[in-house]
């Protein structure tokens, strides 16, 4: 069964698509790795996941449910990281878990374990403003973690991590679905990055879902078409590029 | 002070102080049209009348408007780490405070032509015209300039220390309450920054402006010195 | 979920927003000219009112006039500020929270920090005058039912003020036209109190309640009478419409 489906979902800004007839499948349980390009539409796809924006057409469903009838519940089970780190400047790392902890209604000791789990343990009674780059993303990641939802729904959740960051941040998302028996989906525009995270692809450009499969699927599907398929890098340029193509031969 | 303009645009800042001085020049407008009888047959000059009918409530929103001005300055600043870049750049916090004091004192400059203009038409409309001179009219705007500056930049100097907007506002606007509460007659009292602005011509004009015009020295020299030893912290 | 709740939330973000020592700040502020000025009580036989009828009146005057209202836009700033300075308001918006009633949890918020104001100016009253009883040698205090009850009409005639400045800073962007207008809306109210349609402007309510307690207390002047029909009509009505379109804004920049 699927976690998440999306039925044709589309987002215009005016006479701009930001995304166009997008069906994902993603599977319960693994990583599903969203990859493409800055501006691809990762983004917008994520937050309309959240319903932090309304889809133009098409409809999703998450956990069987479907939006927006069951927006409640499904915001109750889903964690999310979104691009900017969001959160309160005025309070400590620990109060800002702490304020999503109690409209969660998750017990006490989560906020804590969140915190040991991104490694911000020593720095919780920091102010949040006062956080570097990388502790800011952490914190967005722990607020993500926190009461172990059945999904979990992060945007380039690496960026401006330094390379152990990314590394460690890395292992803990390849971790999680055994760790804490969830879903996560996981953006990025960079395919090696997600290549060593994530048991599933989809790749989005310019608004388009280009492919959606296993790492292997994606190899023979290269191959069949006669991309390079040895390096996934280049798989993924010439996936992108010839769509560009096609897109201007229209 | 180009690179202040710029950094104003799409912030409101100049609808905001032509809203604020148009509707400033309502008041004497509104009130000549709805109790002209009150007022025409006063022995006073007509520009005196005007003044002493409405220039409390003027100066009022002169005031709110400045300090409203200077949080925003500075709140661009702060609100998406603008300052950081800037204080990595070769240009020094005390020509950015001086810059903005000048972008202010712009906008200022503005509202009180909108309200002279405004002042002017009163007196033709409703007095016997020529009665209202202009030497006079832009000697008043001139001193109200000169009165107005001194709250500018207080406001400034506290918006340029509080990171957060609520609290320079906060300031501000108890600030402009203090004044509101100040008896007039006291002329100690009358130099409070925010108080000067409240006077109209008469005696002491000449006292209140040199106070203001050392106020205004003495407060764009404390924000520059300020500006580069808070670096320091 | 509970408003109770809600609450308890919204106020645990104003921790180290320092909003707590603005409002204290404002309340000594308003009282301190009362006590140096303290001698002036005795010196208003044309309006007939008593030294300890004036010494409150004034104070609770200036308070409902300028102070009261002007201390709650600045209160909306800090709430919306919060919000959207760190992109707090992103992240409310992905919890399972309906964003309408977090919308009416900080009007809440926002009142209860009125109340707040209220209950530290009508305790630094009692402190003042204390002071000035002493100074003048001349009790100048009041029992404390007329002073709760004023501070408590005060703070009820306020509502529907506060949800005007709450929807302003909620549906317009722009800081500078939110607090501008807010503003710019108390100063009129001095003119609107001397009209018949007084009721039809939210923003004098408060000044508006205090006068006519100042002509009752004040023998030799005339004050308004306060009408309850058509006057509480319309301040429901007004509260209303402007809580409903400030929710139906709420968030929708960062949704769109």
């Amino acid at each position: 069964m699927n976690m998440i489906e999306t039925h044709d979902l589309t987002k215009n800004y005016g006479d701009f698509q930001a995304v166009f007839k997008v069906n994902l499948h993603v599977p319960k349980g693994g990583v599903y790795g969203f990859v493409g390009p800055n501006g691809a539409g990762k983004s917008t796809t994520m937050k309309m996941l959240l319903g932090l924006t309304p889809p133009t057409e098409g409809t999703f469903s998450i956990n069987g449910k479907t939006y927006p009838k069951a927006r409640q519940e499904i915001l109750r089970s889903t964690g999310s990281f979104i691009e900017a780190p969001a959160f309160y400047g005025n309070l400590t790392g620990e109060e800002n878990l702490e304020l999503i902890r109690r409209i969660l209604k998750l017990p006490k000791s989560s906020v804590a374990e969140a915190l040991e789990l991104v490694g911000l343990a020593p720095f919780g009674k920091r102010l949040a403003k006062k956080y570097s780059l990388g502790m800011k993303q952490r914190l967005g990641l722990a607020g993500a973690l926190l009461g172990r939802p059945p999904l979990l729904i992060l945007d380039e959740p690496t960026n401006g991590l330094d390379p152990a960051g990314i590394h460690e941040v890395r292992e803990l998302i390849r971790s999680l679905p055994k760790q804490l028996d969830c879903t996560v989906l996981v953006s990025s525009h960079l395919l090696s990055e997600i290549q060593l995270m994530a048991d599933h692809i989809g790749i989005l450009d310019r608004g388009k879902l280009l492919f959606e499969g296993t790492m292997e699927e994606l190899k023979t599907y290269a191959a069949s078409m006669g991309y390079p398929a040895d390096n996934l890098e280049d798989t993924f340029l010439a996936l992108v590029h010839q769509a560009e193509e096609g897109g201007r031969r229209k | 002070m180009a690179l202040e303009f710029t950094k104003i645009k799409r912030t409101g800042l100049l609808p905001a102080f032509l809203c604020g001085g148009l509707l400033a020049s309502m008041i004497p407008v509104l009130n000549m049209a709805v109790r002209s009888e009150a007022y025409v047959n006063l022995s006073q000059p007509p520009l005196d009348i005007l003044l002493d009918g409405n220039w409390q409530t003027m100066a009022m929103l002169n005031l709110l408007l400045a300090v409203i001005g200077a949080c925003l300055v500075y709140h661009t600043e702060f609100a998406d780490n603008a300052m950081e870049k800037m204080r990595t750049l070769p240009i020094g916090e005390g020509r950015m405070f001086l810059g903005k004091t000048l972008v202010l004192a712009c906008m200022c400059i503005v509202v009180l032509i909108i309200e002279t203009a405004a002042l002017a038409t009163c007196g033709a409309i409703w007095f016997e015209s020529g009665d209202i001179v202009w030497p006079d009219l832009m000697r008043n705007a001139g001193c109200m300039l000169l009165l107005l500056l001194p709250a500018v930049i207080l406001s400034l100097l506290v918006a340029s220390l509080c990171e957060n907007m609520w609290i320079s506002f906060g300031i501000g606007v108890l600030g402009v309450f203090i004044a509101t509460m100040m008896p007039s007659e006291n002329f100690a009292l009358s130099l409070f920054p925010f108080a000067l602005h409240f006077h109209v011509l008469g005696e002491k004009t000449a006292e209140l402006g040199v106070g203001a015009a050392v106020e205004i020295l003495a407060l764009v020299a404390a924000g520059a010195v300020i500006q580069k030893i808070r670096r320091r912290f | 979920m509970s408003g109770l709740f809600l609450l308890g939330i919204e106020w645990s973000k104003l921790r180290r927003s320092k909003i707590v020592w603005i409002l204290v700040a404002a309340a000594i502020i308003l009282w301190v000219p009362s006590v140096l000025n303290a001698h002036l009580n005795f010196q208003m036989q044309a309006e007939g009112i008593s030294p300890e009828n004036n010494f409150f009146i004034q104070g609770f005057m200036g308070l409902a006039w300028f102070l009261f209202p002007a201390s709650i836009v600045v209160s909306t700033v800090l709430l919306t500020q919060i919000e959207r300075g760190n992109g707090g308001i992103l992240k409310m918006l992905t919890l399972p929270v309906d964003p309408r009633k977090l919308c009416l949890g900080k009007f809440t918020v926002l009142l209860s920090l009125s109340a707040f104001q209220m209950i530290i100016s009508t305790g630094v009253y009692f402190i003042s005058g204390a002071i000035a009883s002493q100074t003048q040698n001349y009790d100048l205090l009041l029992g404390p039912a007329p002073v709760l009850r004023m501070a408590g009409v005060i703070w009820l005639t306020a509502i529907p003020m506060a949800a005007f400045f709450w929807m302003l800073s909620v549906c317009v962007k722009a800081p500078v036209f939110s607090m501008g207008i807010g503003l710019a809306s108390i100063v009129p109210s001095v003119l609107m109190i001397n009209t018949k349609a007084w009721f039809l402007y939210p923003m004098c309510y408060p000044f508006y309640a205090v006068t006519v307690e100042y002509g009752k207390l004040a023998e030799n002047t005339s004050c308004g009478k306060i009408a309850l029909v058509p006057w509480i009509p319309v301040a429901v009505l007004f509260t209303g419409a402007c809580l409903i379109i400030a929710c139906l804004c709420f968030g929708k920049a960062e949704r769109s």
